[in-house]
């Protein structure tokens, strides 16, 4: 009996090419796209999850701000991890880790930049689960010690044995490490990556002024906590949030399981932009929402094609068969659509997964390692292809054999519009999907044309290390001097220095608490942040002073006091006129500061964050010493990439003369502020491309059932012309019915769509508007899917010759 | 007696309107006869046979089958009695387009859980008895209208029916294809099967033990 089944159902899907390749191309198009979008979420919610991974949280302060506390930064203290473990008994193990950026390795002529590795405490192996694969753990309580993951080892030694050999660091001191140990590379799924781990007494040895010292004043360690098993961390967390042994009102400790940063988390300093909780339940949706469209697509079309089987169902039933055993054959059938859709969207996504990496920058494997992400939805896949075959079984089971022998099955009404609804609900997805990718990408361009109060076009920002001991003062000096060398050269507009730059994210700028104002009242909940900056910084990136001036440029030695403030910081201090701040002073740092310019707010961190209060001061001992950013702005003849390449081998050669042995890093300003919103902007991508698919995967199912619906009406439409109706009367009569749906799934859609995507644009600091011709352009859209499908098979019925038609009933 | 019909009415509304097809029928069969019905067409030929075939019901009357209520069945039970006591031959053939003449022979036997072995014992039996053995691998659009008659009634009677119902079963063939046909159920007829057939032609109703006929879905006496 299965064998019959089988048999049959193989020759009526080849029998039906069109049908069949409609019906598995849809369903293949949409489980492809789940499969993907399953492993992306899958890897996404994969991180940080490792053996004991619950026993594990991170600690984070929060700030006071407005009378609240709000989470404030993702560094502690070098004393918080300790503090805690001694106060709190439930804590078992705490690890400091230090972030290290850009370090350069030296081993003999290999020279190699890292940019990422870590100071450590020794208990960083009681709380990861990346043990040693070589070497001795009691080694790395010692200083100046070093464990390398396996590629770095590699990558410095070559196969060599590597333990016990030791590693010079450039940094201008000749500091030399003893490698003691080496781990396994740490997973791409892991939010706090590293690449090497120096121990943590190192520090000592080292120049690390304040860090090296227990304090509760710089908060610039990852600190992260392994506690008991089974204790209850709601409560530890309470007492840690209510603990105050660093005494100061205005932060407080909290804590965050370590599995949640990567999709939770977005405080200022943390170790990598995380993810987003909301893109991942966005795409998530998405996913859903394909394969949905996808079945229900199949349903309908194989709703509709179950008619033409009335006379096969009427004879086996005559023949016998039970309700029940027809009901199996036809879910067999779609068992066995489904199972060559399933193969070929398995091929699909083998296919589509490398694309699709690139381009979302993971590494997301499709085989048996992560079944395990896989298998939930695969029974999920099933459940749906026997819920979706099952309607068409029901129908098609249910046709009384007389009726179905005579071939006067028609379609019921109640089937009809079952039907309907299942196109409207395709529609009603299609449209709200639409509004999203409008939405999105509209956002997206609003945020590049914001005007950002700083001019970031063809500033290319050089970065080096200097590789050799000499003192900052001299440093500061040939800074100097490379800056006047720089200004000479034909094509420079202006050369500048900075300790960050807009775009730079946080890495470079000090965030503060306590302030007072010219007015005499103190402010000690305020977090405010500043950098330093020569003073033509300003004029070299176009921002705009709305009174006073940059401060002006101290003799070497003398501490310039001077600084300017941004608006949004002028206005918290209770100033509406602006030029009324200029002379007076402020104070932080028990030091006294006078504000010599306001400048024009410009946005720093990009437009997803608002504009937070600012002071600028001179490159000095508060705001920075040594080699900083040199900043060169250029003419418009870089616009040519030749040009610019010979541009930047001039600038090149400059900075070898002056600083001989070093390296040296270029970064152009406006592509690294775009490259904030990467993220946006290929989930952006990612939503345009599903939407596509979803639309394409609609008009499948429309065509799909057009050329049904013409199929049975045919005798009508000749009728009709025989008796004088146009074509496009007849084109009209066709589109009518399913351009009602698209309305009345438009109508229910829209407002929909306006909630989620508001919801969305939420999370942007500066948001474009919700346009009604984004509405009307979603709602235009489905109109032209609709009337395309529908109209590529009505065409060619509408302008049959009507005798031939007629003729062959 | 095989099957018994009493007092059988049957109609549907057309606009308010109650159109009778079966007006107080009745009817009894003894196992081993072999009826022609005969009439007009529209005079409810078919119609009677779907209600005896259980194909289609009625909405007063009773029907007994082998001294059971059919009216009373549920569906599963009377797909019970197709596949033990009748088969169907129909004037438009009725084959299954998407298999091979074997397997549209061996179709009622599937529903009836009949063994692989034995399966391919009836069928080749059955290509044997209609000179087809050389067609059993065609599909249906490869035959001849007699041939796929043959087929047809070969399908029918696989299952060793007890009653075959007929619905014009030469309707679409010449006179001499026709002629076979109704030998070889008088031939059926003679090895005990009982036989309902619905036809026009006089020729054919003669081959009958008596004739049956209806007059706008009465019987008609005269
Ligand atoms: N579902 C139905 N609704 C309305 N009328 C019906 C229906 N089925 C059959 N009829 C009518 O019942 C009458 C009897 O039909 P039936 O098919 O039984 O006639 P018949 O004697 O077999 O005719 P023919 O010799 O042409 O096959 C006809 O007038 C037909 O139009
Ligand atoms: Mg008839």
């Amino acid at each position: 009996m299965i064998r019959n089944h089988f048999k049959i159902a193989l020759r009526y899907l080849f029998k039906n090419k069109l049908y069949s390749i409609l019906n598995i191309v849809g369903l293949a198009l949409g489980i492809a796209a789940f499969v993907i979008i399953t492993l992306y979420v899958g890897y996404e919610r994969s991180y940080d999850k490792f053996e004991g991974s619950d026993e594990v949280f991170r600690v984070y302060m929060d700030y006071a701000e407005g009378g609240n506390f709000v989470p404030g930064d993702a560094q502690t203290y070098n004393l918080s991890g300790p503090t805690l473990k001694k106060e709190f008994p439930e804590i078992i193990e705490q690890v400091r880790l230090y972030r290290l950026e850009k370090v350069t390795f030296v081993n003999g002529e290999k020279i190699i930049q890292q940019p990422n590795g870590s100071l450590a405490d020794a208990s960083y192996f009681k709380i990861f689960d990346h043990p040693l694969i070589e070497g001795n753990l009691s080694d790395f309580e010692k200083p100046n010690t070093i464990i390398l993951t396996k590629t770095l080892a590699k990558k410095l030694f070559g196969k060599k044995q590597v333990l016990g050999k030791s590693l010079e660091v450039f940094d201008g001191n000749g500091i030399r490490l003893e490698i003691v140990g080496i781990i396994n590379d740490i997973a791409q799924n892991t939010h706090y990556k590293t690449n090497f781990l120096i121990s943590y007494p190192t520090m000592n040895t080292w120049d690390m002024g304040n860090n090296a010292k227990p304090n509760w004043s710089g908060n610039n360690f990852f600190t992260y906590l392994k506690v008991a098993p089974g204790i209850d961390k709601i409560a530890l967390r309470k007492k840690i949030m209510m603990s105050d042994f660093e005494q100061d009102p205005d932060e407080r400790h909290n804590i965050e399981a370590i599995s949640d940063i990567h999709l939770h988390s977005d405080k200022p300093f943390e170790a990598e932009t995380n993810g987003s909780l909301s893109r991942v339940r966005f795409l998530s949706a998405i996913g859903f929402i394909i394969l949905i469209l996808s079945w229900l697509n199949y349903v309908n079309l194989a709703t509709a094609k179950s008619m033409e089987r009335s006379k096969e169902v009427g004879i086996r039933k005559v023949a016998g068969a039970q309700r029940s055993q027809l009901i199996v054959q036809s879910l067999g059938e779609s068992l066995l659509l489904n199972l060559f859709a399933v193969a070929l969207a398995i091929g699909l996504a083998y296919v589509l997964l490398p694309l699709f990496n690139n381009f979302v920058g993971k590494e997301l494997v499709l085989g048996l390692s992560n079944l395990g992400i896989i298998l939930p939805y695969l029974a999920f896949i099933l459940l749906g292809t026997l819920v979706s075959g099952l309607y068409p079984a029901m129908v098609i089971s249910g046709f009384s054999p007389i009726r179905a022998l005579k071939g006067k099955v028609v379609a019921s009404r109640g089937g009809v519009n079952i039907r309907k609804g299942l196109i409207g609900v395709q529609f009603f997805a299609t449209v709200v999907l639409i509004i999203g990718t409008l939405v999105v990408s509209q956002q997206i361009s609003f945020l590049g044309e914001q005007p950002l109060g700083v001019d970031l076009s063809q500033l290319v920002a050089l970065k080096g290390e200097l590789l050799s001991n000499e003192n900052d003062s001299i440093t500061r000096q040939k800074s100097v001097v490379l800056e006047s060398e720089l200004s000479q050269l034909p094509f420079v507009k202006g050369v500048t220095q900075a300790k960050t730059y807009p775009g730079d994210g946080y890495d470079n700028l000090s965030s503060n608490v306590g302030i007072t104002y010219p007015d005499g009242t103190s402010n000690e909940r305020l977090l405010f942040y500043l950098y330093g900056a020569q003073p033509n910084y300003f004029e070299v990136l176009g921002i705009d002073f709305l009174a006073g001036k940059t401060y002006l440029r101290k003799n070497p030695g003398v501490h310039n006091f001077d600084i300017v403030i941004n608006e949004t910081f002028a206005r918290i201090m209770g100033f509406t006129d602006m030029s009324e701040i200029i002379g007076k002073n402020v104070k932080f740092w028990d030091e006294t500061w006078t504000v010599t310019g306001v400048f024009e707010d410009y946005h720093h961190f990009g437009l997803k964050s608002k504009i937070e209060p600012m002071f600028i001061g001179d490159i000095n001992w508060a705001f920075g010493t040594g080699l900083q950013n040199v900043l060169v702005k250029m003419d418009a003849t870089g616009l040519s990439l030749s040009v610019m390449d010979k541009n930047l081998d001039q600038i090149q050669q400059k900075w070898k003369t002056i600083f001989p042995q070093s390296t040296l890093d270029y970064t152009f300003l406006d592509k690294k502020f775009e490259a904030q919103y990467k993220e946006d902007t290929k989930f952006g991508a990612a939503f345009q491309l599903f939407t596509g698919l979803a639309i394409f995967i609609a008009g499948l199912g429309l065509f799909g059932l057009t050329s049904y619906t013409i199929l049975q009406r045919k005798k009508e439409i000749g009728i009709r012309k025989v008796s004088g109706a146009s074509v496009l009367q007849i084109l009209t009569l066709l589109n009518r019915d399913f351009l009602k749906l698209v309305t009345i799934s438009f109508i229910l859609a829209a407002p929909i769509a306006w909630y989620v995507m508001n919801q969305w644009l939420q999370e942007f600091a500066y948001q474009t508007r919700l346009n009604w011709w984004v509405f009307a352009l979603a709602g235009i859209a489905a109109f032209l899917v609709a009337i395309i499908s529908v109209s590529f098979q009505a065409i060619k019925a509408a302008i049959a010759n009507p005798v031939k038609s007629l003729r062959t009933e | 007696m095989l099957l018994e019909l009493n007092n059988i009415f049957k109609w549907v509304n057309q606009g308010g309107n109650r159109v009778f097809l079966l007006k107080d029928l009745n009817l009894e069969v003894e196992e081993g006869e072999f009826i022609s019905i005969m009439g007009p067409s529209g005079s409810g030929k078919s119609t009677l046979l779907n209600v005896i075939g259980m194909l289609d019901g009625f909405q007063e009357g009773e029907y007994k089958f082998l001294d059971e209520s059919v009216h009373a069945m549920k569906e599963k039970n009377r797909s019970k009695l197709y596949k033990e006591y009748i088969g169907f031959v129909f004037q438009a053939y009725h084959l299954i387009d998407e298999l091979t003449v074997y397997e549209n022979i061996e179709t009622p036997l599937l529903y009836k859980n009949i063994k692989s072995a034995e399966r391919k014992a009836l069928v080749a039996d059955m290509l044997d008895r209609f000179n087809i053995v050389g067609k059993k691998d065609l599909f249906p659009a490869q035959l001849s209208g007699g041939q796929q008659q043959l087929v047809g009634i070969a399908r029918a009677l696989v299952a060793k029916p007890k009653l075959i119902l007929a619905d014009e079963p030469t309707g679409n063939l010449n006179s001499n294809q026709g002629e076979e046909i109704m030998q070889l159920f008088k031939e059926l007829n003679q090895e005990g099967v009982t036989i309902i057939q619905a036809t026009h032609s006089e020729t054919n109703a003669a081959y009958g033990s008596r004739t049956l006929h209806l007059l706008d879905g009465r019987r008609d006496h005269k």
